[in-house]
């Protein structure tokens, strides 16, 4: 057993974490916030530069074949700094999307413009029963002589209001068995009868709905195989879940910063309040949450980038750091008190974050009815 | 990073696995079960000889003394899987006070007891607690007063347990009173037949024994300090780190042996296992079975690259602990209005495992350090929060 990082993450770290200290700064993310497009071209450039957009592609495509395990090191100092921006929806979802099913020429249009900085891509899964199971896939593509034409809504979309390409998980024959009769479909942001409308949300992300009024795509916009796309849509979800624990255990380990900071140098009743045994136990907590949730995220992107089995490590993961993360947060909050309450100060960027990410691709309550099925319940 | 066993360690633990399951017979079960712990017991001793030979108890020893010169990460191995099969262990002779006299004893003190200890012939108990030094051990009083090739010692110990079953007591004692508690400490071992000691049990609420021992002016020959004079509470504090891993296993078990009832207990005409509360509960746990896993192995791991564990130890015990809590309080629930049925009476189920280890559960966030001294120490070492 060997829980260190190679050399090779261990330099991801590093140069992320200074990167983003100069880039990122908590200004810059409340302004992306506010910021209708809610990232900057200048960042997104130099990402591309640093190979970071195709950090797991392969470099045909433009990328350097890094491994799953590589991109959750590099998600983890994105967390660090909550930063903004679709590099989650174009690369995680849209890139991974193709890496599992796109063909030659997809692959090889997409993911290079990925890698290049040239293109937005996003995947839209989810629909007015919120939820990430076949059943829940209801926005319909009927055949006609050209292909097919979409109609329905999408819902909580992340970036697709910059996307140029959104893949659409869409029900193309009905079936008695729900992960039959799923197709995934490139679609153009600019194509006829599509309708985007941003949602407000409370962490700031951008999501949006998607109507979709008789939007056509043909053939050749099908990734993987036609009624067969849940496979793909599943082991996606699966290693985004993984994705956003990335992000709370970065996010985690800056809001504990910031709470221990304030309680070495903050004094009451004449002594530190992190000399006080009620704050250092919630402080024990929280370094317990951070270092479990780190372990499992770990071991869950070893198992994806070694090819071993994962769902049941992904379902254990993605329920334990949601939880603990979003407790570690809760609880910095106690520990600092009235300051961290104030938008200024940035531990509440971390506490609504956190909650955000937990519930992305399925929250805990989800994955550990999952999990019962895998442990023989 | 790998999060995998190597070869060599799974066929290690297919190895410990296969010989435990073939020697452990229901007279050892049903004595460990009596005394708490395999220990001391007629019975344990056969099989603790047993596993003495192959060099299981001691596995990172030197060969010198009756070790394999193995990693730690064996040495997890064979506990978390012996304990899951019915043997939960943790020796003080081979686990606490061994490793301690490695480290600091003298060449004669090695020789004289790592062998016999790694051979599994001899057993220690544990003797730091006093009725007035409990979390903070630095408040021991019991005398040992230098007589010059021997030391006289008087004064009573508190939750000395095992000390009617072990062969020794691995006692610490105060040998200067001019200087704090941490200053004039010193460790022994003491004869536990000597004059002068006298046992008196206490019995848990688990059932088993721990004893009240006085010392009544008790003789003990100077070759029986280990390391130095007066520097016993670093060695405490020694033993008391190698003491805090706490292998899951036994819970382990206990958590897979409910899983299996759960899915086998229909109730009007459905099993217990779709109850979406019942799934919720004891997917938790599986899930903090991981999470302790982990944090098990990471000692390891760390004692394998050469360093100390800190803060890790402190926060394994705690966790590792209160899951075992978590898991016997869930399977109280899932076993409902049977939950309170002894082994023994009719209609019980999991051969009362459950409400056995409900009980005996208690004291493990307590001994050792408490949950709250350990969370003092992750705050402290683990953050550099100040101590006051």
């Amino acid at each position: 057993m060997d829980y260190d990082l190679n050399k090779e993450q261990n330099l991801i770290k590093k140069t992320a974490r200074e990167f983003l200290s100069k880039e990122c700064d908590s200004l810059f993310v409340r302004d992306m916030e506010k910021d209708e497009k809610g990232f900057s071209p200048k960042i997104w450039n130099k990402l591309s530069e640093l190979g970071w957009l195709g950090l797991i592609f392969p470099d045909e495509y433009g990328g350097l074949s890094g491994s799953y395990l590589d991109l959750v090191v590099l998600l983890m100092e994105m967390g660090y700094r909550c930063m903004p921006g679709p590099f989650f929806s174009t690369v995680v979802l849209g890139g991974i999307t193709l890496m599992e099913a796109g063909s030659e020429e997809q692959k090889k249009d997409i993911l290079t413009k990925i890698s290049d900085g040239e293109l937005f891509v996003t995947l839209a899964i989810t629909e007015m029963s919120a939820g990430y199971t076949p059943d829940k896939i209801n926005v319909k593509a009927e055949k006609n002589k050209d292909g097919f034409v979409i109609n329905g809504t999408k819902l909580f979309v992340p970036d697709a209001h910059i996307a140029d390409k959104i893949i659409c998980v869409v029900r193309t024959t009905e079936s008695d068995n729900k992960k039959d009769g799923i197709t995934l479909f490139i679609v153009d942001q600019k194509s006829k009868g599509l309708e985007i409308t941003p949602l407000d949300t409370f962490a700031g992300d951008k999501l949006s709905e998607i109507n979709f009024n008789n939007v056509c795509v043909t053939e050749k916009d099908i990734i993987g195989e036609q009624d067969n796309g849940w496979t793909v849509v599943d082991k996606v979800i699966q290693l985004a879940a993984i994705g956003k624990c990335a992000e709370m255990v970065g996010g985690g380990e800056r809001a504990m910063e910031i709470a221990i900071e304030n309680s070495k140098g903050r004094e009451q009743f004449g002594r530190k309040v992190g000399s006080f045994q009620a704050v250092q136990h919630h402080c024990a907590n929280i370094l317990t949450y951070l270092d479990t949730s780190r372990m499992m995220t770990y071991q869950a992107a070893w198992k994806i980038s070694e090819g071993l089995p994962f769902d049941t490590n992904i379902a254990m993961t993605k329920a334990w750091v949601s939880d603990s993360c979003r407790q570690l947060v809760a609880l910095s909050h106690q520990v600092m008190g009235g300051l961290g309450f104030m938008e200024e100060y940035d531990l509440q960027l971390f506490f609504r974050k956190t909650k955000a990410a937990g519930v992305y691709y399925g929250n805990a309550d989800f994955y550990r009815d999952v999990l019962a099925e895998k442990i023989g319940l | 990073m790998n999060f995998d066993f190597t070869e060599e360690e799974k066929n290690l633990q297919k190895e410990v696995v296969d010989f435990i399951k073939q020697e452990i017979t229901p007279e050892v079960f049903d004595e460990t079960e009596n005394f708490g712990d395999i220990y001391g017991g007629p019975e344990a001793r056969k099989i603790i000889k047993k596993i003495g030979d192959k060099g299981w108890l001691t596995p990172t020893w030197p060969k010198e003394y009756g070790g394999l010169e193995a990693s730690e990460i064996v040495n997890y191995v064979i506990r978390e899987e012996i304990a899951y099969h019915g043997l939960p262990f943790g020796f003080v002779a081979a686990h606490m006070a061994g490793p301690t006299i490695l480290r600091f004893g003298s060449d004669e003190t090695k020789k004289a007891w790592l062998p016999r200890i790694s051979s599994g012939e001899l057993e220690f108990a544990l003797g730091y607690t006093e009725p007035q030094a409990g979390s903070d051990l630095s408040a021991i009083v019991m005398e040992a007063k230098d007589m010059g090739d021997h030391f006289i010692v008087n004064g009573t110990k508190l939750f000395n347990t095992s000390c009617h079953l072990a062969d020794y007591h691995w006692l610490a004692a105060r040998t200067d009173f001019d200087v704090p508690g941490y200053k004039g400490m010193s460790m022994m071992i003491v004869d536990m037949k000597s004059d002068g000691i006298t046992i008196n049990p206490m019995i848990t609420m688990a059932g088993w024994q721990t004893n009240e021992v006085s010392y009544v002016n008790v003789k003990v020959p100077k070759e029986n300090l280990v390391g130095e004079l007066n520097k016993g509470f670093y060695y405490l504090m020694a033993a008391l780190d190698f003491e805090r891993m706490f292998p899951l296993g036994k819970y382990r078990r206990i958590f897979d042996e409910m899983v299996q009832y759960a899915k086998e207990t229909v109730v009007n005409g459905v099993p217990l296992s779709k109850d979406p509360i019942i799934r919720q509960k004891m997917s938790q746990l599986a899930i903090e079975i991981e999470v302790t896993r982990l944090l098990y192995y990471q000692l390891a791991h760390i004692l394998d690259k050469g360093g100390i564990p800190n803060y890790q130890s402190s926060m394994e015990k705690t966790f590792s602990t209160e899951t075992a809590q978590r898991i016997v309080n869930v399977g109280m629930d899932v076993l409902g209005l049977y939950g309170q049925l002894k082994k023994e009476s009719k209609w019980v189920k999991l051969k009362g495992q459950v409400e056995k280890n409900y009980r005996s559960s208690v004291v493990e966030t307590i001994y050792a350090g408490t949950s709250e001294i350990q969370r003092n120490i992750i705050a402290t070492r683990g953050l550099g929060l100040p101590r006051k």
